[in-house]
């Protein structure tokens, strides 16, 4: 009797168990299928900077190296395009963290909803963040939020983002590296314009209307003139912060 | 694999990997004001249209063009649709408009 009892409850439990691994499953998918269209603009720019990359002197070794560790398209960009040899440490290391600068803010957002989750698992999803992951997750977890979920934030969804992006980067930047001198621009066709469009996709999802758009706008022209009057990769920065500046002023009002 | 090309790739990971976890460090454990949660709201919208800011204010016509496609399709259309939408009217009208 108390062994039927015993082996209905570790049986109710293993259901249990089985439909966590499928979900885990499943979410996991469901996010390696939201990232398939940005992998699309994923290739080409993977292909160009490795092949950029050779041309600067960086071996087949160290362009997996480099993109496997940084893992931050933007900045890898801009070190190659600064790379001489020997490189200047100081001056890479500085532009790498101007350019991500950026993930001060994102990693910001993201708190909120990362923050039930155990340090172990925490920092090591962080080391995958990037624009586009962040982006689809974060757009992710408002809608399980709208829909009522309470642990909105699906971990195994971020992963499947994640993993995609991390594998497609590295083995095409790689592939990059080798291919080298062979390469045309990839700017001829219109692959870069799929960087925009997943944006602007993502943008119209967290849009609530022009009340709480209106930072957005004020980024917008920040960012697009800074870009025409500062070389570099200042427009990104200058923007954003005007954009939180006006956020900020807007919700003194508000609240 | 040199010397020097390898600490360097090891400062750009540590610059990166710090930027990644600094603000999520800081506002792990707070409690925020509803003015700062409303701030925070619009903080990936703000990132998100400066990455792409630069399109917007490009001196050629045919990407110009693509892109006001592109945002029209953004406001209708899946994110897969969106995209090719995006890379073949930019393609095509580069090729057309040089």
């Amino acid at each position: 009797m108390s062994e039927d009892a015993g082996t209905e409850v570790s049986g109710a439990v293993a259901a249990e168990l089985e439909t966590a691994v499928v979900s885990t499953k499943s979410e996991f998918r469901r996010g390696l299928s939201d990232t398939a269209p940005v992998l699309l603009g994923v290739i080409p720019m993977a292909l160009v900077l490795g092949a950029q990359a050779a041309q600067k002197g960086l071996t087949v070794a160290e362009v997996p190296l480099m993109t496997g560790c940084n893992f931050a398209g933007g900045s890898e960009f801009a070190a190659v395009k600064l790379w001489t040899s020997p490189p200047h440490l100081a001056l890479i290391t500085a532009m790498t963290f101007l350019v991500n600068s950026r993930h001060l803010l994102m990693g910001a957002a993201l708190a909120p909803y990362l923050k039930h989750l155990p340090k172990r698992k925490a920092f090591p999803a962080l080391f995958f963040m990037t624009d586009e992951s962040w982006a689809l997750a974060l757009a992710d977890a408002r809608k399980r939020a709208a829909d009522g979920i309470v642990r909105c934030f699906s971990l195994p969804y971020y992963v499947g983002t994640c993993v995609g992006m991390y594998l497609m980067w590295v083995s095409f930047t790689t592939l990059g590296s080798l291919l080298g001198p062979i390469m045309g621009n990839a700017e001829t066709y219109g692959f870069d314009m799929a960087f925009p469009a997943v944006f602007l996709v993502l943008l119209k999802g967290m849009w609530t209307g022009f009340r709480k758009g209106r930072p957005w706008i004020i980024s917008l022209v920040v960012a697009g003139l800074t870009s025409l009057l500062v070389p570099g990769a200042w427009y990104v920065p200058a923007g954003a912060v005007s954009g939180i500046v006006a956020a900020s002023l807007w919700a003194r009002e508000d609240y | 694999m040199q010397l020097d090309n390898v600490l360097t790739i090891f400062g750009m990971a540590t610059a990166t990997y710090l930027t990644r976890i600094i603000g999520f460090v800081a506002l792990r454990n707070r409690k925020l004001s509803p003015r700062a949660m409303a701030v925070l709201e619009a903080v990936p919208g703000c990132v998100l249209i400066s990455v792409i800011a630069p399109a917007f204010v490009s001196p050629r016509p045919a990407d110009l063009i693509a892109l006001v496609i592109t945002v029209l399709a953004a406001m209708r259309l899946s994110m897969f649709n969106t995209v090719v939408i995006g890379v073949v009217t930019a393609g095509f009208l580069r090729h057309l408009l040089g």
